[in-house]
C-alpha cells in the first residue's frame, strides 16, 4: 500500500454504459498497483471512486471478483463528483481507493436458500452476491432475487435477468412502484413482493440493500411476519464517508463505524446499537 | 559527584535564559507559540521571544488562560493538501506532498497534550495510520508549560487531568518564583536542553490550585441517557454553528474534496467538519439520518464521552480534556459541565 492511504490508484474506464435512467454503470481497468491491490476483493466490499478535480465518492463495487480484470462501479447521478463521473467516457483516467470495509460471509452462506432484496442503485453492491452464487451454484440452495424500483426505468442490470432467471433453482421478482404501459410484472413497494414471495425462515439468509426506510420495513417484515431471526438478515449500509478508514468520523452508527466494522451487518448487530439507520 | 548528561533531569532558568533559549531555537528551527494576534491569542510562529505573549508582557494575557484554539492544528490543520492532481486531457498524474519541517512548539499546556495523544488513538494507532498526522506528529517537539490555576472555564481536574502534568510532553516548565524548573521528559526533548550552560537543580513541589471538581457520568452509564428528553430541551439553545468542534482539542471529523489551484491543477484537501451541521449526516438520495439539532448535539456529546472512546479503545476515559474551550466560544452558551452535571442529576 502507498505510505498515504488516501491515494488513489489510477484506472481506465474501458467501459461506461447506461444502466437506467441518470445510472451508469463504470467498468473500471486499474493501473499501476491498483490490480494488485484489488485482486482479493470481495461481495459487499466498497471503493473511492475519484473523479479528479472534483473529489471522490464511495461505491459499493458492483461485480464478482474473478469474472475478469475490471471492477465495475454503479453511479446514479446526484452531486457533483457523481454528476463528473457521468461526463467522462471510455478511456478517461478515475482513481479508485480500496477495496474497503468487510463483506458477505458468502462461505458461511454455503447450503443456504439466499433471498435477495435490492431497492433501486441499492441492487449494485447485491450483483456481486448474485454473480457469487451463479459462480458457484453448487454451493448454495434456493436463490430468490427480488428486484425493486420507484420506475421501470430506474431498475438496474436489466440486460443480466436472463442470465439469473436461466441459472438452476433461481428466480426473479420484480416490482415497481409506478408501472409503464409496458410493464408486466408487479407492481407496488418491495414489502409487498416479498409478502407475495413470502419465503420460508428455513435455512434462509437474506441480503438487503436499498434506501434506508426500504431496509427498515423489509427486515421488520422478516422478522415480525415471516419468523427470520435477526442474525439471518444481512444487510449493507451507507453514508456519506469521506475516508473509509475510521479517521473522517462521518459514518459512525452510534458507537460503529460503517467503514469498519460495515458496511455488511446483520440485523443482530444493528439492533444492538444505540443509534438507528433511519 | 557530577552526573552524567543522560541522567540530568531537570534545571533552573530564569525568564531571560528562557527567552534566549528560544531565540535560539526560532532561528535554527519553526518556533510555535501563543502571540496575539489581532487580539486574539493563538497558537503562532514566532521569529522572536518577544512575540510571545507572555503573561505579565501583555495584559490581556492571564497565566491560566490559553490561546483560543489547541494545538490540533499544527497536527491535523483546519485544511491539508493529500496529494496534488495534474490533469492534461486523458492524462492524469498524483504528486505526493508531505508536510517535512521540523516544529517545536512552545507554552503547551497539558489539556492539549493530552488532546493530541487522544488524536494518537485515531490517527497513528489505528491502521492504516495517517501518514501527514504522523509525520507532523513526528517532526514535532512539544514543551510545556504547566498551569498554576485552573482557568475560569477550565475542568481538566474533573475528567482525568492535571494542570501539571508532563506525561504527553517532550519537555516540561515549572514556573518557580519568577524562573523555570526544566524538566526533560523525552530523549526528544533532551535533544533541546543546554544542559551545559544551565544550573542543574530539582523538580521541588509542583503546586496548583485545584477548584471543585463535578462528576462525570461513567462511559459506561452513557448509554441509559440515549433517550433521555433532555438532548432536545439543551439543543434548543444550540445554533449548529459548529464553533465547539473546531476549538475542540480532540474534534476530527474532516470533508474531503478537490480545489483547483490553476488550469489544469488540482489539490485533493481535507478540511474540518463537525456533526452538528445538518448535511453531514446525509446518504444518497438526499436522506438524512440524524436530522434534528438534538440529534446531532448529543452525537457530539456522545462522541466525547462514549464512541470515540468505544471506537479507538480508551478504556474508561473520555475523549474530552477538560480544556473548557467550548465553553468559551459557544455564542448560545450551551456549556458542557452543565450538560455533564444535569446528566449526572438526571441519573
Amino acid at each position: 500500500m502507498n505510505e498515504n492511504p488516501m491515494l488513489p490508484y489510477l484506472g481506465k474506464l474501458v467501459e461506461v454504459r447506461d444502466l437506467a435512467s441518470e445510472i451508469k454503470l463504470f467498468r473500471v481497468e486499474l493501473q499501476d498497483g491498483g490490480s494488485e491491490a484489488f485482486k482479493s476483493f470481495q461481495p459487499g466490499q466498497f471503493a473511492f471512486v475519484s473523479a479528479f478535480g472534483l473529489g471522490e465518492a464511495p461505491f459499493g463495487i458492483a461485480n464478482v471478483n474473478g469474472r475478469g480484470p475490471a471492477i465495475d462501479f454503479a453511479v446514479a447521478r446526484l452531486g457533483s463528483v457523481t454528476t463528473g463521473l457521468h461526463e467522462l467516457g471510455e478511456g478517461d483516467i478515475v482513481g479508485v481507493r480500496g477495496p474497503l470495509g468487510n463483506w458477505f460471509p458468502m462461505k458461511k452462506f454455503k447450503g443456504k436458500n439466499l433471498v435477495v432484496l435490492g431497492g433501486g442503485i441499492g441492487g449494485a453492491p447485491l450483483r456481486p452476491v448474485i454473480q457469487y452464487v451463479l459462480d458457484h451454484r453448487n454451493d448454495y440452495g434456493s436463490l430468490s432475487i427480488l428486484w425493486a424500483a420507484r420506475h421501470p426505468s430506474l431498475l438496474v442490470f436489466t440486460d443480466e435477468y436472463d442470465e439469473w432467471r436461466a441459472a438452476p433453482d433461481t428466480n426473479l421478482h420484480l416490482t415497481v412502484d409506478s408501472p409503464d404501459e409496458k410493464w408486466d410484472h408487479n407492481v407496488g413497494l418491495i414489502t409487498q413482493l416479498l409478502e407475495k414471495v413470502s419465503p420460508s425462515a428455513e435455512n434462509t439468509i437474506t441480503i438487503t440493500c436499498g434506501p434506508p426506510i426500504m431496509i427498515h420495513f423489509v427486515t421488520k417484515m422478516l422478522q415480525e411476519k415471516m419468523g427470520f431471526p435477526p442474525k439471518n438478515n444481512y444487510v449493507t449500509l451507507e453514508a456519506r464517508m469521506h475516508c473509509g478508514m475510521g479517521k473522517c468520523g462521518r459514518c459512525n452508527l452510534g458507537e460503529k463505524l460503517i467503514c469498519m466494522d460495515g458496511p455488511v451487518f446483520n440485523m443482530e448487530e444493528v439492533g444492538g446499537l444505540l443509534e438507528t439507520f433511519l | 559527584m557530577s552526573k552524567s548528561i543522560a541522567e540530568k533531569k531537570h534545571w533552573l532558568i530564569s525568564q531571560t535564559e528562557l527567552e534566549s533559549w528560544l531565540d535560539g531555537i526560532a532561528n535554527a528551527r519553526t518556533l510555535i507559540a501563543p502571540r496575539q494576534v489581532s487580539g486574539i491569542m493563538r497558537f503562532c510562529q514566532v521569529e522572536k521571544s518577544d512575540e510571545i505573549a507572555w503573561h505579565g508582557k501583555t495584559q490581556k494575557t492571564k497565566l491560566a488562560s490559553r490561546p483560543v484554539m489547541s494545538i490540533k492544528e499544527i497536527f491535523f490543520p483546519p485544511t491539508e493538501r493529500m496529494f496534488k492532481i495534474k490533469k492534461n486531457r486523458q492524462e492524469i498524474h498524483l504528486e505526493e506532498t508531505y508536510p517535512d519541517w521540523e516544529t517545536i512548539v512552545f507554552g503547551v499546556r497539558p489539556c492539549d497534550a493530552r488532546g493530541v495523544k487522544l488524536l494518537d488513538a485515531l490517527f497513528l494507532d489505528t491502521n492504516p495510520v495517517d501518514s501527514f498526522f504522523a509525520r507532523r506528529r513526528g517532526n514535532t517537539t512539544l514543551i510545556g508549560l504547566a498551569c498554576k490555576d485552573l482557568g475560569p472555564t477550565c475542568f481538566c481536574t474533573s475528567v482525568g487531568g492535571t494542570p501539571n502534568d508532563s506525561h504527553d510532553m517532550d519537555i516540561m516548565l515549572y514556573e518557580k518564583d519568577g524562573d523555570y524548573v526544566v524538566e526533560a521528559v523525552t530523549e526528544k526533548g533532551r535533544f533541546l536542553i543546554l544542559s551545559g550552560e544551565w544550573k542543574e537543580t530539582d523538580l521541588g513541589s509542583r503546586q496548583f490550585n485545584d477548584k471543585e471538581h463535578f462528576p462525570v457520568p461513567e462511559k459506561g452509564r452513557w448509554p441509559e441517557h440515549f433517550n433521555d428528553e433532555y438532548w432536545s430541551r439543551i439543543s434548543e439553545r444550540c445554533l449548529s454553528c459548529r464553533a465547539c468542534a473546531y476549538v475542540c482539542p480532540t474534534c476530527r471529523c474532516f470533508s474531503v474534496r478537490d480545489e483547483i489551484i490553476k488550469p489544469g491543477e488540482f489539490e485533493r484537501i481535507r478540511c474540518w467538519d463537525s456533526c452538528a451541521g445538518e448535511n453531514y449526516r446525509r446518504v444518497a438520495g438526499g436522506h438524512k439520518p440524524r436530522a434534528e439539532k438534538s440529534e446531532r448535539l448529543r452525537n457530539r456529546f456522545f462522541c466525547k464521552f462514549y464512541y470515540y472512546p468505544e471506537q479507538y479503545g480508551l478504556g474508561t476515559s473520555s475523549a474530552c480534556t477538560g480544556c473548557g474551550r467550548c465553553i468559551d466560544v459557544c455564542p448560545a452558551g450551551v456549556d458542557i459541565t452543565e450538560v455533564l452535571m444535569d446528566l449526572e442529576k438526571s441519573a
